[in-house]
């Protein structure tokens, strides 16, 4: 196989057709020459029917002819549907490897291009755009071989019947390939001018939507149709000239291929007349004629997808050409483990525009120490940094790690000797454990092992070094435990619950409402409420309630059905006219039992509720509102009111429906007791065995900090810590707050523990106790292990870095010791004077 | 085109509601429009403090904005270890418009005196809001900008006179 080009987007369409695919392509061959076979001989058939069988008047011969006949026309269309399944075989590996090869090259481009590159472009090559190329690889080969194939075939047969005849029949083929091509380049051309003129009148449309109160205010109802009217009536005379020439490339090629049998019956005609073509011949003649239209019009279908594909292929690949600025891994050696010095001299950094963010940069840095650089915004700090991180290419000049020149280290290199924390860290979706491991997943990500992997205690100890062990436990508090698999952990949390009631009950009795058969519990949804009892029996799990026709019937005698089909319509309707002008956000619904993924359902149900009455809908509506109306709580879902009389027939529903349950099926159901676990409840209602009903971060912080004494108490803090690593984080991590993001980013770099390490403003979004933790953990765990550069934009926090260097208009105007420079009264004297 | 003003039959007056009316008084949010304060009014919440809680404390970002349902509040500055309470915050008062806007440390701490109910809106829910209306953050902006201009001049008027130290140090609206 041969040696494939450098770069994906300097390869050629048809480069991607052969490999991978030579097997795929060679059947595909092989199998089209039986296809043109079976496809000609029905002709001959045809011909032999005519002339033998019929004239003879012999049956046999009939009947062995039209075997022949069927079986051919039968085998042609098998082979059709295979050849089918082999070309869409090759479209999609095609498609694929220039998905994957791509995506790869995105991947490696500078971070230059992504500021003026739209993700939306990016996702559109990758996903749509490419598709038509993967479409015409398929057909690359065997389609222009099996209609050429078939076409000649058929001439030659033509041919072999009637040489006169079959030259001048297909003589009409050339004058089409003549006219075609003219009228398509016209009709492409009235295309494009529809295309323009459709985008003029869109925009004045938006216009006129827009504008529509000073259009009203004004009065120039007549002007603005008049302007209207101008531009309809261009698009009128484009779209009827386009049209025009679009029916005339169709009418054309049936004009032309019609006149095939004219040209059979005259001169065929004549022939036969005069005994030099026989009747048979004839008809094999006219129906190989109509017979060629059909590939025929492949083909043209084929130059059509060729036209296209080439040209978004082009597109696609060129707005990718951009030079990848380093090699990924090294070829023939292992990645460096570099001595942790950085050495900088006569460093610039100039952008495409020529502005220049960095001017002669020298400093050096010996391993292990620490330099805090400050400046103004705009100084060039963070370059400096994105520099020494190779994420920004210098223009001239040197930075040695370890006496080795950034620019020409592999990302290998720098990802095994280098953490990055950057100003706005980025949380993929997924947990928060494979976003801790997510540094070091690049470094133990090689397939000769995986010696050094982090350990749970060594997770544990960065978030608490990182300050972010507490969030971590709350997401493991607020899970659910699954009855099955951690069913030993149950009988713990009844005991922390013990002691909590005890030590504790009193005192948070403001923040937590307790789970009370007396009382109707505003913390908790209406189905809770309802039952105060965790299901045993799938049935009468939440989502399956409103199918349950048990449970409904028991709502049916408490008289509770029309007033929660009313509460959740209401609920709906309400949700709707908020939210509905918005684009859906996972922010804007928990405040809403409608959750993100129902929306558009929703939506479309309110509709319908506008239109007709509750008790019309159709039982999945109705069905539906059930199921958002059990999710109502009302101390949640402050956007309906709980009415005072639904209240209580729920409070006496609860009575009804908990003794029917007892009676009727009593292993439905456990009922809340302070002496069992509930499996329906997260960790954290197990223990507060209630609700908490409140939002506020310190009364929460509370509750938590005397959870957290009991379950150390207990020893099973770390089984908690570690079903919260497992908490999902959403999509970019945005279940995270900006401060949780910006730990979890510290704590996977701490967890790799590089032995260079640069920060970003790193701490930005932190608190001040968690910034200051962190501060003490860099001059305290980290001095001396690691060489540290800090872009630092409070300098309350730089006392103990071994060096400052102050920034200005990208040069480093000032450096030394904290104390050294505010004793010589220079820039940072000024910077922290300014500062107070 | 206002449908929530015919069918809200079964809402009785529910807080929803309320946040609206309140939303439109404050000047912050009056300067939107009403379907937008209905989103706001729907993620806004209401929490209770005891006496002795702190809604906010010195140097920390809350991201929060808080309005005064009913209670009484202390604004206090810690300097050196020592307190000085600058003065109270009661029924009507809003607080944290700059919290909202962007991330920024509070200068000072916020300590309930009374039982205290606040309405309170997160940075986070604002902004996740305002970014699909981004047009419309111009008017928030000027807003802002006027309630400082408007807040200056006042203390020029009233305060600085009698007071030097202060005299020299006015102009936040000039930065």
């Amino acid at each position: 196989m041969k040696k494939e080009p450098d770069s994906v987007v300097k390869r050629s369409l048809f480069s991607w057709v052969l490999p991978g695919n030579v097997h795929l392509q060679i059947s595909l061959v092989g199998l089209i020459t039986l296809t043109v076979f079976a496809r000609v001989l029905p002709l001959e058939m045809q011909k032999r029917i005519v002339n033998q069988a019929i004239s003879l008047r012999r049956l046999d011969l009939l009947l062995y002819y039209c075997g022949i006949y069927l079986v051919s026309v039968l085998t042609a269309s098998g082979l059709k549907y295979i050849i089918s399944i082999l070309q869409t075989r090759i479209s999609e590996n095609v498609l694929a490897n220039m998905r994957k090869d791509l995506f790869a090259h995105i991947l490696t481009l500078p971070l230059n291009f992504y500021r003026k590159a739209q993700p939306g472009m990016v996702v559109s090559a990758l996903v749509t755009e490419l598709t038509t190329a993967g479409t015409f690889a398929g057909l690359a080969i065997s389609s222009p071989t099996i209609n050429i194939f078939t076409l000649l075939a058929f001439a030659g047969y033509l041919i072999y019947l009637n040489p006169l005849l079959a030259v001048i029949s297909l003589g009409l083929y050339p004058i089409i390939l003549v006219i075609i091509p003219i009228l398509q380049k016209r009709a492409n051309s009235a295309n494009k001018k529809r295309v323009d003129s459709t985008r003029v009148i869109s925009s004045l449309i938006g216009e006129a939507i827009s504008g529509i109160h000073e259009i009203q205010g004004n009065g120039t109802f007549r002007m603005e149709n008049r302007r209207f009217g101008k531009i309809v009536d261009k698009m009128r005379q484009i779209r009827i000239v386009w049209t025009l020439y679009k029916q005339g490339v169709k009418v054309t090629n049936n004009f032309f291929v019609s006149l095939g049998p004219f040209v059979i019956f005259i001169l065929g005609g004549y022939l036969a007349m005069h005994g030099k073509l026989e009747l048979g011949a004839m008809v094999a003649f006219l129906s190989a004629q109509e017979k060629l239209y059909d590939p025929w019009k492949e083909l043209i279908e084929f130059y059509q997808v060729y036209m296209d594909a080439i040209i978004s292929y082009k597109r696609t690949m060129e707005y990718f050409d951009v030079p990848v600025e380093y090699a990924i891994a090294p070829e023939d050696r292992e990645a460096y483990q570099l001595e942790p010095s950085i050495d900088i001299k006569e460093l610039s950094y100039t952008t495409d525009t020529g502005i220049q963010l960095l001017d002669s940069i020298n400093m050096t840095l010996k391993p292990g120490e620490a330099l805090a650089l400050v400046g103004f915004s705009g100084s060039g700090k963070s370059t400096l940094a994105l520099c020494i991180g190779q994420l920004y290419k210098y223009t001239s000049g040197h930075i040695l790690l370890g006496k080795q020149e950034v620019s020409e280290l592999t990302k290998e290199d720098m990802v095994h000797n280098m953490g990055f924390v950057s100003q706005s860290p980025f949380i993929f979706s997924g947990s928060i454990e494979e976003n801790l491991m997510y540094s070091c997943a690049a470094v133990h990500d090689r397939e000769d092992g995986d010696g050094g992997v982090p350990t749970l205690d060594d997770k544990i100890a960065v978030l608490h070094q990182t300050g972010l062990f507490a969030d971590v436990l709350r997401f493991g508090l607020n899970a659910i435990l699954e009855k099955s698999r951690q069913e030993h952990l149950a009988g713990q949390v009844v005991h922390v619950r013990e002691n909590f009631h005890r030590e504790y009950g009193e005192r948070l009795a403001d923040y937590v409402e307790f789970f009370n058969e007396n009382k109707y519990l505003r913390y908790s949804n209406v189905a809770e409420n309802l039952f105060l009892g965790a299901p045993n029996d799938p049935a009468f799990s939440e989502n399956q309630l409103p199918q349950n026709a048990y449970f409904l019937e028991l709502l049916g005698k408490a008289d509770l059905v029309m007033p929660l089909l009313s509460l959740g319509g209401e609920l709906a309707r309400q949700t709707i006219d908020i939210l509905g002008n918005l684009t859906p956000d996972p922010v804007f619904f928990e405040q809403s039992p409608i959750s993100l993924d129902e929306w558009d359902d929703a939506r479309l149900l309110v509709d319908r509720l506008h239109r007709t009455k509750l008790m019309q809908l159709s039982e999945e509506d109705r069905r539906y509102l059930l199921k958002i109306a059990l999710r109502f709580s009302p101390g949640r879902h402050t956007l309906v009111a709980l009415p005072g009389i639904l209240r209580d027939l729920i409070l006496e529903g609860r009575a009804l429906i908990r003794e029917s349950i007892r009676k009727d099926n009593p292993s439905a159901f456990s009922f809340y007791q302070l002496s069992d676990y509930i499996y329906s409840q997260t960790i954290m209602n197990n223990i507060l065995f209630g609700q908490t009903k409140t939002s506020n971060p310190k009364a929460l912080d509370m509750i938590h900090q005397s959870i957290i004494q009991l379950i150390i108490e207990e020893d099973f803090l770390e089984t908690i810590v570690d079903i919260g690593m497992q908490f999902q984080v959403g999509s970019k991590g945005d279940k995270l707050s900006g401060g949780q993001r910006q730990k979890l980013a510290i704590a996977r770099t701490f967890l790799k523990s590089p032995r260079i390490m640069i920060m970003d403003e790193a701490t930005s979004a932190l608190d001040n106790k968690s910034q200051t933790r962190i501060q003490n953990l860099l001059e305290t765990r980290w001095k001396g292990k690691s060489t540290l550069i800090s872009v630092v934009h409070r300098l309350d926090i730089i006392k103990n870095y071994d060096r400052v260097a102050v920034m200005r208009a990208g040069k480093i105007i000032e450096m030394g010791a904290y104390q050294e420079l505010i004793d010589k009264k220079g820039a940072l004297y000024e910077l922290v004077g300014g500062k107070k | 085109m206002n449908s929530s003003v015919e069918k809200n039959e079964p809402c009785q007056i529910c807080e929803f509601q309320e946040n609206l009316n309140i939303l439109r008084e404050i000047y912050f949010f009056s300067v939107l429009p009403l379907e937008l304060l209905k989103v706001f009014a729907y993620l806004c919440t209401r929490e209770k403090f005891k006496p002795g809680d702190y809604l906010f404390t010195q140097d920390d970002d809350d991201g929060q904005a808080f309005y005064f349902i009913s209670g009484q509040a202390d604004l206090i500055r810690t300097d050196n270890g020592e307190e000085e309470t600058i003065r109270a915050y009661g029924p009507g008062d809003f607080s944290g418009a700059l919290s909202l806007l962007s991330n920024t440390r509070k200068l000072f701490s916020l300590k309930a005196t009374t039982p205290l109910v606040c309405l309170i809106l997160s940075r986070e829910k604002f902004v996740h809001t305002m970014n699909q209306h981004p047009q419309l953050m111009e008017s928030v902006f000027q807003a802002v900008i006027e309630k400082i201009h408007g807040w200056e001049e006042l203390f020029i008027a009233e305060r600085s006179a009698g007071c030097n130290a202060c005299r020299r140090k006015i102009g936040v609206s000039l930065i």
